[in-house]
C-alpha cells in the first residue's frame, strides 16, 4: 500500500507546521495549568500527551489507506457516527447540563469533533461521484440532509459551537460542487433578516446574555463581559515581547478562565507577545495555504470536496477562535484546533490533515 | 458515458475550482491580516493601558499599621502604650457551613450566636476571602477555647491587630485623649500626607497635640493576588516605621494622688499640679473620667452616646475646660494689684464689722474680722478688706493684674482645645455688652464673684506666679521624645516676667501661710515642716435664695451646692510644687483642701524616697450640707 512514490509525494512541510503546532499548544498547556504553589502541572498535559501519540497513529491510520478507498465505505463510516452521535444522547455522561462525552472509563470521547470528518467525507463522496459536474436541485437537498443529521444531534445535547463548525465544512463543499455565489449571498441576506426572530425563539438566555455582552463589554464587567474583557487584558499587556513563559499574570493567577482549552492563544499572546502571536499566525497561515494546494492537486473530484470540506471547517475554527482570544468575538466554547487542550478535537483535527495529507500524495496515483 | 460529462463541461468546472481556491486564499490571508493587525493594536498600540489594567488585576497593596509611639511620665514609667487585641475572625470563602460553624464559635467562647450573625452581616461587604471579625478585641480564655476546637472550625482564625492601650484605665484620660479614626473633616483639614483614610489619629488631649510626633509612617506590602483575591505571596514590602516615645512632665503618682482623693473625698472636679519654677505639668485631673480604651478599637455607639448624654460631662477636661467663679482665691489678684499700684500698703488696715456700705449698698462678709491688715485678711479671708481694697484698686488695675498673673488669658498649655476665661474691665463691658462699668461691680469682683471667670489650670499658673515671685510659667506636659540618638529634652516655652515686688510676694506668701498655718480656712492643708501656702475659695453656683426655691423644687440639694477651690504651693521660701483643687459641690473651698494635701503629701513623699501616703478610711459617707460660707 505504501509505495516509494507516495512517500517522496508527501507534504513534508504541512506535517512539519502541523505538529509545531502541536508542540506549541503542549507548551501552553503546561504553562497554563502549572501552579507556583506546588510546582506541579495539571493532570492535562499528559492526557493531551496520549491523545497526540493516539492523533499520530489515527493520522497514519488515515494517511495510509486511499481516500477512495475510505469513500466507497462512506456509508458505514457517516453511519459509525451518527450512532455514536445518538448513544451520546443517551449512554453519554452529563457534565454542566450537556451531555457531549461517552465515558470510556480512563478517558472520555467527545463524537462530535469526529463528525466534522465524517460529514466532509460523505459530502465529498456524495457531490465527487455524482454524474452531474454541477449540482442541482435535489443534490443540494440530499447534501443539506446528510449534514443536518448530526448537527441536529449534536445540537440537542446541547452543544451549538460544535454543531456550527459543520456548516463550514458543508457550505464549501456545496459551493466548490456549483452553489452559485449569488444564491449563497442570498442566503446570508435572508438569515440576517431572520436573526432578529432566532433572537428572540432559537437562542436560549445565556446565549443571549454573550451576545449583548459582546456588543457591549462593559455593561456587566464581571458577569458575561467579564472573559472578554480579561481576555483584552490579557493580549494587550503581553506587549510586543511578551512577559515571558510561566509568567503571564492574567493566566497565572487564573484571570482568564479556561485559559488551556478556550484561550490558549491569549496566552500565549500575553507570554510570548506580538512576535510569538505572528509565528503562530504565520504557521496556521501555512497549514491552511498547504492544505488548499492539496484540494488544487488532487486527481479527483471527491478529494478536492474532501479538503476543502476538512479546510474550511478547520479555517472557520481557527479564524473564530483568534478573534475571540482577542477579545473581539463573542465566547464560543470553539476551541483553537491543534493547540487547545482536548483529546478528540487533536485526534479528530490530525485525523483530518491525515486525509488531507492522503489526497495530497496520491495527485498521481491510479 | 453521461452526457453531462463533457470535456468542456469538465474544464469549465475545473477552472471554477481554481477560480474558487485562489479565492478562498486570498480571504483567509485577509483575515489572518486583519487579525494581526488587531494583535498588532491591542499589544503594541494600547499596551501601557493594558499592562496597566493587569496589574491592577493582580496587584493590591495592604496598609501595614504603624505602631503609635509609647508614652511615659517623667520617671520613665509607662503611661500609654501599644497592645494586640486578638480578633476572632472568619473567612467566609473556608466555611461549609456558616451556621454550624457560627453555633460553634458561640459554644466555645460562649457568646451569644446572635451577635456573631450581626457581626457577620456587618462584614457583607468584606470579600469572602478575607476574615470578618465575629469577637472584636477576645479574651485569652476565648481564643484557647477557639485554638482548641480548631480542627472543627476551619475558617476561622485570630487576627492580631496594634491597639493603642492605656494600662491605668480612666486615669488621667483627659490628659492622654483617645485616638480614633479620621473624620471626613479632619481628613480633608489634613496637612500631614500621613493622615490617610482609615488613619487613626489623636482626636484630644496629648494624642491630639503630639499626633504629628506620636504617629508613625503606615507601612505597605503589595501582593499578588489571583482572580478570586486571594494572596498568592508578597511582590514588595514597606515596613511601617514606628512612632516616637513621648517623655511627658506628669508624675503617674501624683496623678494617681489627686484622682484617688477626689473619689476618697466622692467630688467630681479637677486638680493641677506644676512645678512652679518651669511650668512643667506634674499632674492634671478632671472627673468624672472616661476610659480611652474604649475608643482604641473604634467607640460602639451605645457607650459613646452614654458618653455624650451624660449630663456630669465626662468627657469635659475641667482643668482646662471648666469655667468657674474664682471665689474667694480671686483676693490673692486683687491685694497685688492694689500692692503694685500702690493704692495700699501691707499696713494697710480695714475694720470688718460683718460688712460694708459701698456705693450705696451693704455687702456682707461671712464674720465680723474687726482691724485687719492685709495678711491677716488673706487668712481669713475677710471680704470687707477686700471691698474696700477692690474700691480702691479700680476694675482696670485688677483686669491688668489678673492678667498679667495668668487669669482670663490661654494658659499655652499643650493640650487642644483650652477654654479662656474672662476677667472684666470696663472695657470689655463696652465691648461684650456695650453697656458702661458700674462701680458697684467692682465689689463683688473684688472677691471673685460677679462676671469673673477662670479655669482652674489659670488659676494654678496664678498661683505658681505668686509662688515664684513674679514669674509666669507656661505650662507644658513634653518633656522629651526619643529619635533614632536617643531621648532629646523638648524645648521649654519660656516665661514671662511680671516684677512684681518683693514686698508684694513677701504680704502675699506670708496671708497664704497664714491662711494654712494658723487659724485660716485652709488648716486641712497644712503639712508639719513644709510650709504649704494656700487659699480656699467657693464659688457661687446659684444665689442663696435660688438654691432655696431649687432645692424645694428639685430635692436634689447637691447640684445647687457652691464649688469649693484651694489653690497652693510648697514649700513657702523655695517652691517646688504650686497647684489648684476644684471640688465641685463641696460646699466649701475648706474640703477642696485634703484633696491637695494628699497630693502634697505624694510630691514630698516622693522627694524624700518614703512610702507613699495612704488616704485614711473615709469617716463618713459624704460631707454635711450645712456649710458656713466664706463668701
Amino acid at each position: 500500500m505504501f509505495d516509494r512514490r507516495l512517500y517522496t509525494h508527501l507534504d513534508w512541510s504541512l506535517l512539519a507546521a502541523v505538529f509545531a503546532l502541536c508542540l506549541l499548544g503542549l507548551a501552553m498547556i503546561y504553562s497554563t495549568t502549572y501552579e507556583a504553589a506546588t510546582g506541579r502541572v495539571g493532570p492535562q498535559l499528559a492526557r493531551q500527551l496520549w491523545a497526540l501519540a493516539i492523533g499520530v497513529v489515527a493520522m497514519v491510520v488515515c494517511l495510509g489507506i486511499d481516500y477512495r478507498l475510505l469513500s466507497n465505505r462512506v456509508a458505514l463510516i457517516y453511519g459509525g457516527v451518527a450512532v455514536l452521535l445518538a448513544c451520546t444522547l443517551v449512554i453519554g455522561s452529563e457534565q454542566g447540563g450537556a451531555r457531549r462525552w461517552i465515558d470510556l472509563g480512563p478517558v472520555n470521547v467527545q463524537p462530535s469533533e469526529f463528525a466534522r470528518m465524517a460529514v466532509a467525507l460523505a459530502l465529498a463522496t456524495f457531490f465527487g461521484t455524482s454524474q452531474r459536474v454541477r449540482a442541482r436541485g435535489l443534490d443540494w437537498v440530499v447534501g443539506g440532509l446528510v449534514v443536518a443529521a448530526p448537527f441536529l444531534l449534536i445540537i440537542v445535547q446541547p452543544d451549538l459551537g460544535t454543531a456550527v463548525t459543520l456548516l463550514p465544512v458543508c457550505l464549501a463543499v456545496m459551493v466548490f460542487a456549483g452553489l452559485r455565489l449569488k444564491l449563497l449571498a442570498a442566503i446570508a441576506l435572508v438569515g440576517l433578516l431572520l436573526s432578529p426572530v432566532a433572537w428572540m425563539y432559537a437562542l436560549e438566555d445565556y446565549q443571549r446574555t454573550r451576545l449583548a455582552s459582546f456588543i457591549d463589554p462593559e455593561r456587566d464587567p464581571h458577569g458575561a463581559g467579564y472573559q472578554q474583557i480579561q481576555a483584552r487584558i490579557t493580549v494587550g499587556s503581553g506587549g510586543l515581547s511578551g512577559k515571558g513563559f510561566l509568567q503571564g499574570t492574567q493566566s497565572q493567577y487564573n484571570f482568564l478562565p479556561v485559559a488551556h482549552s478556550d484561550f490558549v492563544f491569549s496566552v500565549l499572546a500575553e507570554e510570548q507577545g506580538f512576535r510569538g502571536v505572528l509565528v503562530v499566525l504565520g504557521l496556521y497561515l501555512f497549514v491552511i495555504m498547504r492544505s488548499l494546494e492539496a484540494a488544487r492537486v488532487a486527481k479527483d473530484r471527491t478529494g478536492l470536496f474532501l479538503v476543502v470540506g476538512i479546510t474550511a471547517g478547520f479555517a472557520f475554527q481557527v479564524i473564530y477562535n483568534l478573534t475571540m482570544s482577542a477579545g473581539l468575538a463573542p465566547v464560543k466554547g470553539l476551541t483553537l484546533p491543534l493547540m487547545s487542550y482536548g483529546g478528540s478535537s487533536l485526534i479528530a483535527t490530525l485525523m483530518g490533515f491525515g486525509l488531507i495529507l492522503n489526497v495530497g500524495m496520491r495527485r498521481f496515483a491510479s | 458515458m453521461h452526457p453531462d460529462l463533457t470535456d468542456d463541461r469538465l474544464s469549465a468546472a475545473r477552472e471554477r475550482c481554481r477560480f474558487l481556491l485562489r479565492l478562498a486564499q486570498a480571504g483567509i490571508a485577509s483575515a489572518f491580516c486583519v487579525i494581526a493587525l488587531s494583535f498588532w493594536s491591542f499589544q503594541v498600540g494600547q499596551h501601557v493601558r493594558f499592562a496597566e489594567m493587569a496589574e491592577n488585576n493582580h496587584q493590591r497593596v495592604l496598609n501595614l499599621r504603624a505602631l503609635r509611639g509609647a508614652v511615659v511620665d517623667r520617671n520613665g514609667d509607662v503611661l500609654v502604650q501599644n497592645r494586640y487585641s486578638l480578633d476572632i475572625c472568619l473567612i467566609r470563602e473556608q466555611v461549609a457551613d456558616l451556621e454550624r460553624t457560627l453555633a460553634l464559635v458561640a459554644d466555645a467562647t460562649g457568646s451569644d450566636p446572635e451577635a456573631l450573625r450581626d457581626a457577620l452581616a456587618d462584614g457583607a461587604d468584606v470579600p469572602v476571602y478575607r476574615p470578618v471579625a465575629l469577637i472584636k478585641d477576645a479574651t485569652q480564655a476565648q481564643v484557647a477555647a477557639v485554638a482548641a476546637r480548631a480542627f472543627e472550625l476551619p475558617g476561622v482564625v485570630v487576627e492580631r491587630n496594634p491597639t493603642r492601650h492605656y494600662p491605668s484605665g480612666t486615669i488621667a484620660s483627659h490628659l492622654f485623649g483617645y485616638v480614633g479614626e479620621v473624620t471626613d473633616s479632619q481628613l480633608r483639614a489634613a496637612t500631614d500626607e500621613r493622615i490617610r483614610v482609615g488613619a487613626v489619629i489623636g482626636q484630644s488631649g496629648v494624642e491630639h497635640s503630639y499626633n504629628r510626633l506620636l504617629m508613625g509612617e503606615d507601612g505597605a506590602r503589595r501582593v499578588a493576588v489571583n482572580s478570586i483575591g486571594r494572596e498568592l505571596g508578597t511582590l514588595e514590602e514597606l515596613p511601617p516605621a514606628e512612632g516616637q516615645p513621648l517623655q511627658l512632665t506628669i508624675d503617674f503618682d501624683m496623678q494617681k494622688a489627686a484622682e484617688d482623693a477626689f473619689a476618697h473625698a466622692g467630688f467630681t472636679g479637677a486638680a493641677v499640679a506644676l512645678d512652679p519654677r518651669s511650668g512643667e505639668v506634674l499632674a492634671l485631673a478632671s472627673l468624672p473620667a472616661y476610659d480611652p480604651n474604649d475608643f482604641a478599637r473604634g467607640i460602639d455607639g451605645s457607650t459613646w452616646s452614654m458618653l455624650n448624654n451624660d449630663a456630669r460631662k465626662p468627657l469635659q477636661n475641667r482643668a482646662l475646660q471648666g469655667r468657674y467663679s474664682p471665689g474667694s482665691t480671686f483676693k490673692l489678684v486683687v491685694a497685688a494689684a492694689a500692692l503694685q499700684e500702690g493704692v495700699a500698703t501691707p499696713d494697710f488696715q480695714v475694720d470688718c464689722q460683718g460688712g460694708g456700705v459701698f456705693y450705696g449698698r451693704f455687702f456682707r462678709c461671712h464674720s465680723r474680722h474687726g482691724t485687719v491688715a492685709m495678711d491677716e485678711a488673706l487668712e481669713k479671708s475677710c471680704n470687707t478688706y477686700f471691698y474696700t481694697l477692690g474700691q480702691r484698686t479700680g476694675i482696670d488695675a485688677i483686669h491688668r493684674w489678673a492678667t498679667a498673673l495668668g487669669l482670663g488669658r490661654p494658659s499655652g498649655i499643650d493640650l487642644p482645645h483650652e477654654a479662656t476665661g474672662t476677667v472684666p474691665s470696663r472695657e470689655w463691658k463696652r465691648r461684650q455688652l456695650g453697656e458702661r462699668w458700674y462701680p458697684g461691680e467692682t465689689i463683688s469682683v473684688a472677691i471673685g464673684q460677679g462676671s469673673v471667670a477662670v479655669t482652674p489650670l489659670s488659676l494654678a499658673v496664678m498661683m505658681s506666679t505668686v509662688a515664684n515671685g513674679g514669674k509666669r510659667v507656661v505650662p507644658h506636659l513634653l518633656k522629651a521624645a526619643r529619635t533614632a540618638d536617643g531621648w532629646i529634652a523638648a524645648d521649654r516655652p519660656l516665661p514671662s516676667s511680671i516684677d512684681l515686688n518683693p514686698a508684694t510676694v513677701e504680704t502675699l506668701q506670708r496671708g497664704l501661710w497664714m491662711a494654712v498655718n494658723r487659724a485660716g480656712t485652709a488648716g486641712r492643708a497644712r503639712i508639719r515642716g513644709r510650709d504649704v501656702i494656700g487659699k480656699t475659695g467657693t464659688a457661687q453656683v446659684i444665689s442663696l435664695e435660688g438654691r432655696a426655691a431649687a432645692e424645694a423644687a428639685n430635692g436634689d440639694s447637691r447640684r445647687f451646692r457652691d464649688h469649693g477651690w484651694f489653690v497652693f504651693a510648697a514649700p513657702r521660701d523655695e517652691p517646688q510644687i504650686a497647684g489648684v483643687v476644684l471640688a465641685e459641690h463641696a460646699g466649701h473651698g475648706y474640703l477642696a483642701a485634703p484633696i491637695a494635701r494628699h497630693m502634697l503629701e505624694t510630691f514630698f513623699a516622693k522627694q524624700a524616697d518614703r512610702p507613699l501616703p495612704v488616704l485614711p478610711p473615709r469617716a463618713r459617707p459624704a460631707p454635711a450640707d450645712a456649710m458656713e460660707a466664706d463668701g
